[in-house]
């Protein structure tokens, strides 16, 4: 670290470069830590948690019970003990809260006075976060595995919806009705995910193996799909051809640059595609355990200099080399399955929760403070206490 | 001039790596525990055609009467070196391979630079592509998607002349070979391919498939196999189950690796232990667990097989 420093205080290296050198040693040390506490407040397992992007500050969850709360990350105490409180719920007595489980809440990407939320109740509501009462409600015909809204638009409000139908839907939110029904795939649709370089590019993931590429401005179908064997038709059996996974595709992740897109399957792995040609990368993270019948929420980090990804793998989350495909590390602290789990960028805090109802935060390791230095402190304390 | 030039290079490679060097490589990625040191697993360099001929030696030809030449599973090479996708890359076709580092760039090139700061770029074949050139040829086996076997092109081209000896095949076979060895890494040819490209007819590809170079995939399309392997199959799955059995019954699921190696095999086991636990190793269907008494093999539950 003090060549890092060094370098940067003499101008060898460019600013950034020490940033994301803190930043990796950081997430290279996370750790539960017993000074960081989130709110119990679920009765049932937490599906699904999301970070507003503008501070940081507020996570919204979502359960099992259809019960919705917004915690606050920020520790203004002044002690270093410090439980995350939830601000407000969406408990079991309001007269609008989703009547199953809700499957994934996402905060308005511009501002954090509203929030969306999709239920297995098959609606879809948009919430106002000081009232917290539904602005708007979406019904569709079957279950809604995922929604998610674009974190660059300026342009359009489009929030791309996937249910048990093969159709991809798209819900504007200025007018309020579905405008677009994108269609290729032929399963249920598990994840839906915007691109975060582009405001029109979206991917779709379905239990029919495949991965679609679609530009909503285009009327006719798909861009591409991926196909895990690059067009090499010989690798497998014909029926498995031109697909993205062997089994039911149910996790897509960007990476924060938008130039890379993660997929996983319930073929116990997981793969790395280039978002711009759909070629996939080849590197191979090993057997990434995946059960899940529903869609699987993982997230990659952000601002560090080789990017991890984390995904819920069983009862503990398992952290790889994004493009190296190496394991790192294994957390474990989850007590069932765990869900979700969303990265901070600002602290690089990793917040995950499961069906046992926790919702743990792991913290970078910070450096003790050496007793040496604590006892003189003290002692020139208590000198200039008996000076004056 | 030449000790000018080395210390040319040296000087650049050193202001370059400066530059490019990777944050990763400041901190130890991996925390390692200090176990026993394993003499196989021990290689930190990648070389994977010394690890196929360790493999190869692990295979019992006797058990077929050679007749067969001797097959290593892509995954048994997971087991004795840590990058996946290095070993992946090495292996499969080289049309996926990006070089990300300059590392793996100044390993394919040197770059000599003159004395007015002119640059020759000289670039020198990756010694690793061995499908490119043609040494390893690849078979999928039909248990798995993902298995897929490697046998060495010279084996395999006199082990399937051999069997093919003294029959009327013998022709088409040759041919089959000649055309299929130098260039092609298929795994599977579709009826196109073979009557275009390769010019056979269709009694020829009857010749192949009744010779067992070829097996029926689909309709009009045929895997590359390797002839009399049915056998070696069924003793592959059979011998898998058993060692996994092995692991599971012991106590708390788990077994040390050197224990393991020492165990007699049951007459299910017919290949060598080491080359199973290669296997199941490489597969991840134990967890390997670091320890100070050596690598311990612990049973993941949730297996199908």
């Amino acid at each position: 670290m003090l060549s890092f420093l060094y370098a940067r205080q003499s101008g060898l290296d460019d600013p950034v470069r020490l940033r994301r050198a803190e930043s990796t040693r950081r997430v290279l040390s996370l750790e539960l830590n017993h000074n960081r506490d989130v709110d119990r407040i679920h009765g049932n397992g937490i599906n699904t948690l999301d970070i507003e992007v503008i501070d940081g500050r507020y996570m919204l969850s979502g359960g099992s019970d259809g019960v919705i709360v917004i915690y606050d990350l920020e520790n203004n105490s002044k002690k270093p003990q410090y439980t995350c409180k939830a601000i407000c719920t969406v408990g079991r007595s309001s007269r609008h809260v989703h009547k199953f489980s809700v499957e994934t809440v996402q905060w308005y990407p511009h501002d954090t006075g509203m929030f969306v939320s999709s239920s297995f109740d098959k609606t879809m509501k948009v919430w106002d976060t000081e009232t917290l009462k539904p602005a708007e409600e979406f019904q569709f015909d079957g279950n809604v595995y995922c929604h998610h809204m674009s974190p660059v638009a300026r342009k359009h409000s489009l929030v791309a919806v996937g249910t048990k139908d093969p159709k991809v839907q798209l819900c504007d939110l200025k007018s309020g009705s579905r405008i677009h029904i994108l269609q290729g795939h032929r399963g249920e649709i598990l994840s839906v995910r915007w691109s975060p370089r582009y405001d029109h590019i979206l991917a779709t993931a379905s239990t029919d193996s495949r991965v679609h590429i679609w530009d909503v401005r285009r009327a006719s179908g798909s861009l591409f799909t991926l196909d895990q064997h690059n067009g090499d038709k010989s690798k497998t059996s014909s029926e498995a051809v031109n697909t993205a996974h062997n089994g039911r595709v149910n996790g897509l992740c960007f990476t924060a640059d938008g130039l890379h897109l993660l997929t996983t399957g319930t073929d116990d792995r997981m793969r790395l595609w280039n978002s711009a040609t759909g070629e996939n990368t080849l590197v191979n993270y090993g057997k990434v355990v995946n059960e899940s019948r529903k869609g699987l929420k993982f997230t990659v980090s952000r601002g560090c200099s080789p990017e991890f990804v984390f995904v819920p793998c069983g009862s503990s989350v398992a952290v790889y080399g994004l493009h190296s495909g190496e394991l790192i590390t294994m957390l474990r602290g989850h007590y069932n399955n765990v869900d979700c789990c969303e990265f901070h960028p600002d602290y690089q805090e990793l917040y995950s929760g499961g069906k046992d109802c926790n919702i743990l935060a792991w913290v970078p390791v910070l450096r003790q403070p050496d007793i040496e230095d604590e006892e003189t402190n003290s002692k020139r304390v208590k000198q200039s206490e008996t000076f004056f | 001039m030449r000790k000018q030039l080395n210390k040319e290079v040296a000087v650049f490679k050193s202001r370059m790596n400066r530059k490019r060097a990777l944050i990763a490589d400041t901190f130890c990625l991996t925390k390692r525990r200090r176990c026993a040191a394993d003499s196989v697993t021990g290689e930190s360099q990648a070389d994977i055609r010394s690890s196929l001929q360790y493999l190869v030696t692990l295979f019992s030809r006797k058990l077929f009467n050679d007749s067969l030449p001797p097959v290593v599973l892509k995954h048994q090479l997971y087991s004795l070196h840590n990058d996946k996708t290095s070993v992946d890359k090495q292996v499969v076709r080289s049309d996926c391979n990006k070089c990300s580092t300059w590392d793996s760039v100044q390993s394919h090139f040197i770059i000599i630079t003159l004395m007015h700061s002119e640059a020759l770029v000289f670039s020198f074949p990756r010694q690793n592509e061995l499908r490119e050139t043609g040494e390893l040829l690849m078979f999928q086996l039909g248990f798995d998607s993902e298995a897929f076997a490697l046998v060495f092109a010279e084996d395999y081209r006199a082990k399937v002349l051999q069997g093919e000896a003294g029959r009327g095949t013998l022709g088409t076979v040759e041919k089959f070979l000649t055309k299929l060895i130098p260039s092609c890494s298929d795994l599977s040819f579709n009826k196109e391919k073979m009557l275009k490209e390769f010019l056979f007819t269709d009694s020829e590809i009857t010749q192949l498939v009744k010779s067992g170079v070829l097996t029926v995939r689909d309709a009009g399309s045929w895997w590359l196999s390797i002839p009399n392997s049915g056998k070696f199959i069924k003793y592959f799955i059979k011998g898998r189950k058993a060692v996994l059995g092995m692991v599971k019954k012991s106590k708390y699921g788990e077994i040390l690796q050197t224990e393991l190696e020492g165990r007699r095999t049951t007459s299910q086991v017919k290949f060598q232990m080491k080359y199973h636990i290669h296997d199941i190793i490489g597969a991840e269907l134990v967890e390997c667990i670091q320890t100070t008494s050596g690598t311990l093999l612990r049973y993941v539950d949730g297996n199908v097989n």
